[in-house]
């Protein structure tokens, strides 16, 4: 049986603003995520996507309801989660290899890893499984002294996701990780990311506007409406359980998963599919 | 007319000559009206001639400063004298104050950062800032003699005063630009605010931090002539005024141009080394 990696019960999010009625961004949302899932939530610009991915960082709080990670509420942003946002996922004054030795260090070495030259045999040990991850994410030696504006967007977003990774985060939260790629280097990356997200084991959450996307990537796709009443925020319009699809796979017609989806979004009441 | 479109694309002798070329028009302006001045007055101080004025900076640059200096000056190389000369006691007296203020500023970088990386501490400091910051610096400088004295620390207060709030709500900007995913990614890597503070945003944020420091020295320097004309009996800007009452204008040119000098070049060596330190930096 699986555990449950991520709990939200009946979470709403308001917004207040000033002399008139708060703006409800999320109403209402119930959802359940297991661990080792890998769970695409896809919805139109606006609808609280990544509302609801800045909840399960710990970014930001529920106005109503209970939100649980691994059992725990969430507080902050920590190393249970590894996130990998669509900009300004790498740190622009760090080479690709301290990028990725950056956790690293600081797990290790705390408040003092400004320090790390005193303590080379583990320096080497953090560089040896930041080049492996490298590696793993398709990036060569070549490329670790590089600075992040030396790299093409699709690289950047290699180098992000091996950052995430080599900190063996039982959960992974993409949020448009791929919005800015172009289509040929954004296939690259969603396969890269299935591969790997199979290997590790790892629950990840990928928020994005592509269903095409969503149910190609996800084993679950969770769908975000807007409300009709435009004080109210989004409830979740479809869960639907896809198979593990391969992106060749002819077993599936995704042609028409993907038109499911899409009408499921612009439906004003809630559906819920089991 | 094309060369005056969006899309011109000088070539570098092109651009070598634009950028030179106001200098020469300047010096050309100039040294023609001198010319016309004292063909009209001979005895004209008012716009030196480049011989008066080469003969009044070796003056100032290769003879001694104090009278019991001539005797052991005198024979000596031209370091040795410029090392004893009236412009070099000036530049070091103005140079020990710029410098102690410039390291005064280091605080107020880091007192901007905490501002805007801990809400508590902003929420302490931010509306005294704002309201400090709108102070006419200058309008303190008698309070400030009345309260320091005359020494410098009454001159180097006053340019801490000036300066400092703008270093500090341009930090606090600058900190406050830093994108919020670059904190949360921190987060997310296991850091601590520690960490998060001096190893993402302090590290992003210096090189821009430098920019503002370089681009405040001019206001530095005007902080300081203002204190050392009005109370010292040294530096730049106290020979300045001293020269201003005799009519000194072969002096003070030079030693006007003498001052942009220095200040251009630290300001020069600052972008050098900024960007010889942080290869990652784009902005010039």
């Amino acid at each position: 049986m699986l555990d449950t990696a991520i709990q939200i019960d009946n979470v709403h999010v308001d917004y207040p603003i000033a002399g008139q009625a708060a703006r409800s961004v999320l109403d209402g949302i119930s959802l359940q995520i297991e661990s080792g899932e890998f769970v695409a939530i896809v919805g139109e610009t606006g609808c609280g996507k990544s509302t609801l991915l800045r909840l399960i960082l710990g970014e930001e709080k529920p106005t109503r309801g209970r939100l649980l990670v691994n059992g725990c509420e969430r507080w902050q942003p920590d190393r249970h989660c590894g996130y990998v946002p669509q900009k300004y996922s790498l740190f622009p004054d760090k080479t690709v290899l301290d990028n990725v030795t950056f956790g690293p260090e600081v797990t290790a070495f705390g408040a003092w890893s400004g320090l790390r030259w005193i303590r080379p045999l583990q320096m080497r040990r953090f560089r040896e499984e930041a080049l492996r991850y490298l590696r793993h994410t398709g990036l060569d030696e070549s490329d670790a002294r590089k600075y992040p504006y030396q790299l093409s967007g699709g690289m950047q977003q290699r180098v992000a996701i091996a950052q995430a990774l080599i900190m063996k985060p039982p959960i992974l939260l993409m949020d448009e990780a791929f919005s800015a790629l172009d289509p040929a280097t954004r296939t690259g990356m969603q396969r890269l990311i299935k591969k790997l997200w199979r290997e590790s084991g790892a629950t990840v959450v990928f928020v994005t506007h592509n269903t095409r996307e969503a149910v190609c990537l996800g084993t679950r796709v969770i769908a975000l409406a807007k409300n009709g009443d435009e004080n109210r925020g989004s409830s979740i319009a479809l869960d639907l359980g896809v198979p593990d699809l391969d992106f060749d796979s002819e077993e599936i017609d995704i042609g028409k998963l993907v038109r499911e989806v899409d009408r499921a979004t612009v439906r004003e009441r809630p559906l819920v599919y089991n | 007319m094309s060369f005056l479109r969006i899309h011109a694309q000088p070539g570098r002798t092109a651009i070598w000559t634009l950028s030179w070329s106001l200098f020469a028009v300047g010096l050309i302006l100039y040294f023609y009206a001198a010319q016309q001045r004292h063909r009209e007055n001979p005895d004209d101080r008012v716009m030196p001639t480049i011989a008066q004025m080469v003969r009044g900076f070796s003056d100032a640059a290769l003879k001694p400063a104090a009278e019991e200096e001539v005797q052991a000056a005198s024979g000596s190389s031209l370091l040795a004298r410029f090392r004893t000369s009236m412009l070099w006691t000036d530049t070091l007296a103005s140079g020990r104050r710029f410098l102690i203020s410039v390291a005064l500023l280091f605080p107020a970088v880091l007192l901007g950062l905490h501002m805007a990386m801990f809400p508590v501490i902003g929420a302490f400091f931010l509306r005294f800032i704002l309201f400090f910051d709108k102070i006419v610096a200058l309008s303190l400088l008698p309070i400030l003699f009345i309260a320091f004295g005359i020494d410098e620390l009454s001159k180097i207060m006053l340019i801490v005063i000036g300066v400092t709030p703008t270093i500090i709500l341009d930090t606090f900007n600058l900190t406050k630009s830093v994108p919020r995913e670059q904190i949360v990614k921190g987060f997310t890597l296991g850091a601590s605010d520690f960490s998060i503070t001096y190893r993402i945003v302090f590290k992003q944020i210096w090189p821009r931090v430098l920019n503002s420091i370089r681009l405040n020295l001019k206001a530095v320097m005007l902080f300081l002539f203002a204190g050392e004309m009005i109370a010292s009996t040294d530096g730049l800007a106290y020979r300045i005024a001293l020269l201003r009452r005799h009519m000194g204008m072969d002096t003070i040119i030079p030693y006007v141009l003498w001052v942009a000098l220095l200040l251009f070049l630290v300001d020069f060596a600052m972008n050098k080394l900024n960007h010889k330190l942080h290869p990652w930096f784009q902005e010039r």
